[in-house]
């Protein structure tokens, strides 16, 4: 869920984005402070089509800054209840059936997290790109029409991430004057693309105009796809920290 | 007497004496490859880490945990190198992690070592390094991985991966690394699921101290005085909040393997040598029951019954011995290519065979231990003399004028 969330942050960050402002590093603190956000509730439908299975989730999310972030799975009925728990390093998760809280192990943190082709480490990874990355702005200008700027972000020698690079396209928003996402690129260290995610489903959420449907596509299995759709998004509502707490996620129903 | 009476018969002498000889043959078989099987099992799993005596933190081995800490490292290693039996200690933190590329990621255990303190000998990992080398710092972010492992995430030596574990707080964390070697011991579950980190950066990750680890291995001398040797080492080292175990503990599927393929071989090989002895038993009876006159003839000249018992048991005796000097004689150039050569199993088992994660030898060998060998020779000899016990005691029995009109 913490994609979801990163979606929305990354949606807020180049929705702030001016034009003007150029500078990479002050772009990353953007997106940083964007990720963090103050709090958030969003209403979204996530679609996993796989070789084996096709399944579609509604869930609640709810976040408070970048490091803590609750998703409840309200659809289908059997995983109902179901909820994850992100504080920090730690993600939770909580099983209505068997009244149970599991903590993630190591062990268990490129699992797919509800089996979706995001990993519990995504959700831990995506919050810290200003730590991990140098940004750069790789292009800028005129694509199909649109006016595109592309951000490469590269790992730092010591940050513990996987991806080779990371390339970011955004496109300025004409009538809103700020810019959207439109693709992401994750790339291995032999720079081979391992993972796309695009962005599209332009509309009005929670007070503005946000792509609102997020698709990601593992390279190695082109026919499948992760697509998260939203249908509710409210920003800046009072969260109290309890709510992201152990007790708030077995409370919650 | 009872030398005659066997020379009397040198055919049947011979028989019952290469049924002997067999029997010895067998034995030496089944318990030298078992010597040498569960030797080489035994020792290989103590070079996977754990080695063939384990200090470690208490309750670390029924609940591994990074948060059960051996401190005080360095002086158990300094006072273990000094006991008479240990071959080698090595201080090691082991920990579960995820490791992780762009391509995939997969679960393992990682075992932090210092390479100064690694002897490839005592270490199977480092002795089957086929790519790169080992890392040569113990702060380094390098990583020496699995070719299984290299496979799954597409490294090859000098691309960068994370692995990401729990630290001493429970926290998640996770670094990057390096390939610097790549090993490959044969076994899938081990190359696809074991990596070395260097343990000054394993211990600042996890939040280790810098005289703190997992466990302390001890590799001996010789395994088969794992138990006395623990006790031994329990008394240097030993501390409430410590405990001293053995390979059969740390190693505890391996271990029940072996506890039950030696006992059926055992069982085995008690039925092999029951199989012999009927053998022999009949042969000693048919003698004893052909030679009811003759017993008489000595029965009525004054020979005891007593001694007649003994002369039959006698008998047996001779051909026991007969019969082992035959067995060794058979079973020295069989053992001796065993012992050097072995028998290449390769082609009849699947590559990479293991128990419990231990590598299987495909190459049968022998290796029979000095106490093995006394115990195959005591065990042959006593079932031969056990087996004329009756014949002789039905000798002694005879009626004499019975026997004398019988003939």
């Amino acid at each position: 869920m913490q994609k979801a969330v990163t979606f929305l942050a990354v949606s807020l960050f180049f929705g702030v984005l001016s034009a003007e402002s150029r500078d990479a590093s002050e772009i990353l603190n953007e997106i940083d402070d964007m990720w963090r956000g103050k709090s958030s509730y969003a209403l979204f439908t996530m679609k996993v089509k796989t070789a084996n299975y096709t399944r579609s989730m509604t869930m609640r999310a709810w976040s408070s800054g970048k490091e803590k972030t609750l998703v409840r799975i309200l659809a289908p009925v059997k995983e109902k209840g179901s909820a994850t728990l992100k504080s920090g390093n730690n993600i939770y998760t909580y099983l209505p059936k068997t009244d149970r809280t599991i903590k993630l192990t190591s062990g268990m943190m490129m699992g797919a997290w509800m089996g979706s082709h995001f990993t519990n480490d995504d959700l831990v990874k995506e919050s810290r790109l200003q730590d991990d990355y140098n940004v750069v702005i790789g292009f800028e200008g005129e694509r199909d029409g649109e006016s595109v700027i592309e951000f490469s972000l590269t790992p730092k020698p010591d940050a513990p991430v996987v991806w080779g690079k990371i390339v970011i396209e955004a496109f300025l928003l004409k009538d809103g004057g700020y810019y959207l996402p439109l693709k992401e690129r994750f790339y291995d260290e032999d720079m081979e693309v391992v993972r796309t995610m695009t962005f599209s489903g332009l509309k009005e959420l929670g007070g503005r105009k946000l792509q609102t449907i997020m698709r990601v596509i593992p390279a190695d299995e082109p026919d499948e796809f992760t697509e998260v759709i939203y249908e509710t998004l409210e920003f800046n509502e009072e969260i109290p920290d309890s709510f992201f707490s152990l007790s708030g996620l077995r409370r919650m129903k | 007497m009872a030398l005659r009476t066997m020379l009397r018969r040198k055919r049947r002498t011979l028989i019952t004496g290469s049924t002997v000889a067999f029997g010895v043959f067998l034995s030496v078989t089944f318990t030298a490859s078992g010597d040498y099987s569960y030797t080489n099992m035994i020792d290989t799993s103590a070079k996977m880490g754990f080695g063939h005596v384990t200090v470690q933190a208490l309750g670390q081995n029924e609940r591994p945990s990074v948060t059960k800490r051996l401190s005080g490292v360095s002086e158990i290693g300094k006072s273990l190198d000094n006991v008479d039996g240990v071959s080698r200690s090595t201080v090691r933190i082991f920990g579960q992690a995820m490791f992780a590329s762009a391509s995939k990621s997969v679960g393992g255990v990682f075992i932090g070592i210092d390479p100064a303190s690694e002897d490839p000998a005592d270490n199977i990992f480092v002795n089957s390094i086929k790519e790169g080398k080992i890392f040569d710092s113990t702060t380094g972010k390098k990583i020496i991985i699995g070719s299984k492992m290299a496979e799954k995430l597409n490294l090859r030596i000098g691309k960068r991966m994370v692995w990401t574990s729990t630290n001493a707080e429970g926290e998640i964390v996770s670094q990057i690394a390096k390939v610097s070697a790549i090993f490959s011991t044969g076994v899938n579950d081990v190359d696809s699921a074991f990596a070395l980190l260097p343990i000054d950066r394993v211990r600042k990750t996890i939040d280790y101290g810098p005289d703190e680890a997992t466990m302390v291995s001890v590799m001996l001398d010789d395994q088969r005085y794992s138990d006395v040797m623990a006790r031994r080492i329990e008394t240097v080292v030993g501390e409430k909040d410590r405990e001293v175990l053995t390979w059969r503990t740390t190693q505890a599927d391996m271990s029940g393997m072996i506890t039950v393929d030696r006992a059926s071989n055992y069982l085995f090989q008690f039925l092999v040598g029951l199989v012999i002895a009927a053998g022999i038993l009949n042969t000693i009876m048919m003698s004893v029951l052909e030679r009811k006159h003759e017993f008489g003839v000595l029965l009525a000249v004054g020979m005891s019954p007593l001694r007649l018992f003994g002369m039959v048991l006698m008998e047996s005796v001779a051909l026991g011995v007969v019969g082992l000097i035959l067995g060794i004689i058979v079973t020295a150039p069989w053992y001796h290519y065993m012992y050097y050569t072995g028998l290449d199993l390769t082609s009849m088992m699947e590559e990479g065979s293991d128990i419990g994660g231990v590598l299987v030898d495909p190459v049968m060998k022998f290796r029979l231990y000095k106490e093995s060998a006394l115990a195959i020779l005591a065990g042959v000899f006593s079932l031969t003399v056990a087996a004329g016990l009756y014949p002789a005691i039905k000798a002694g029995r005879i009626p004499p004028v019975d026997s004398l009109k019988a003939g």
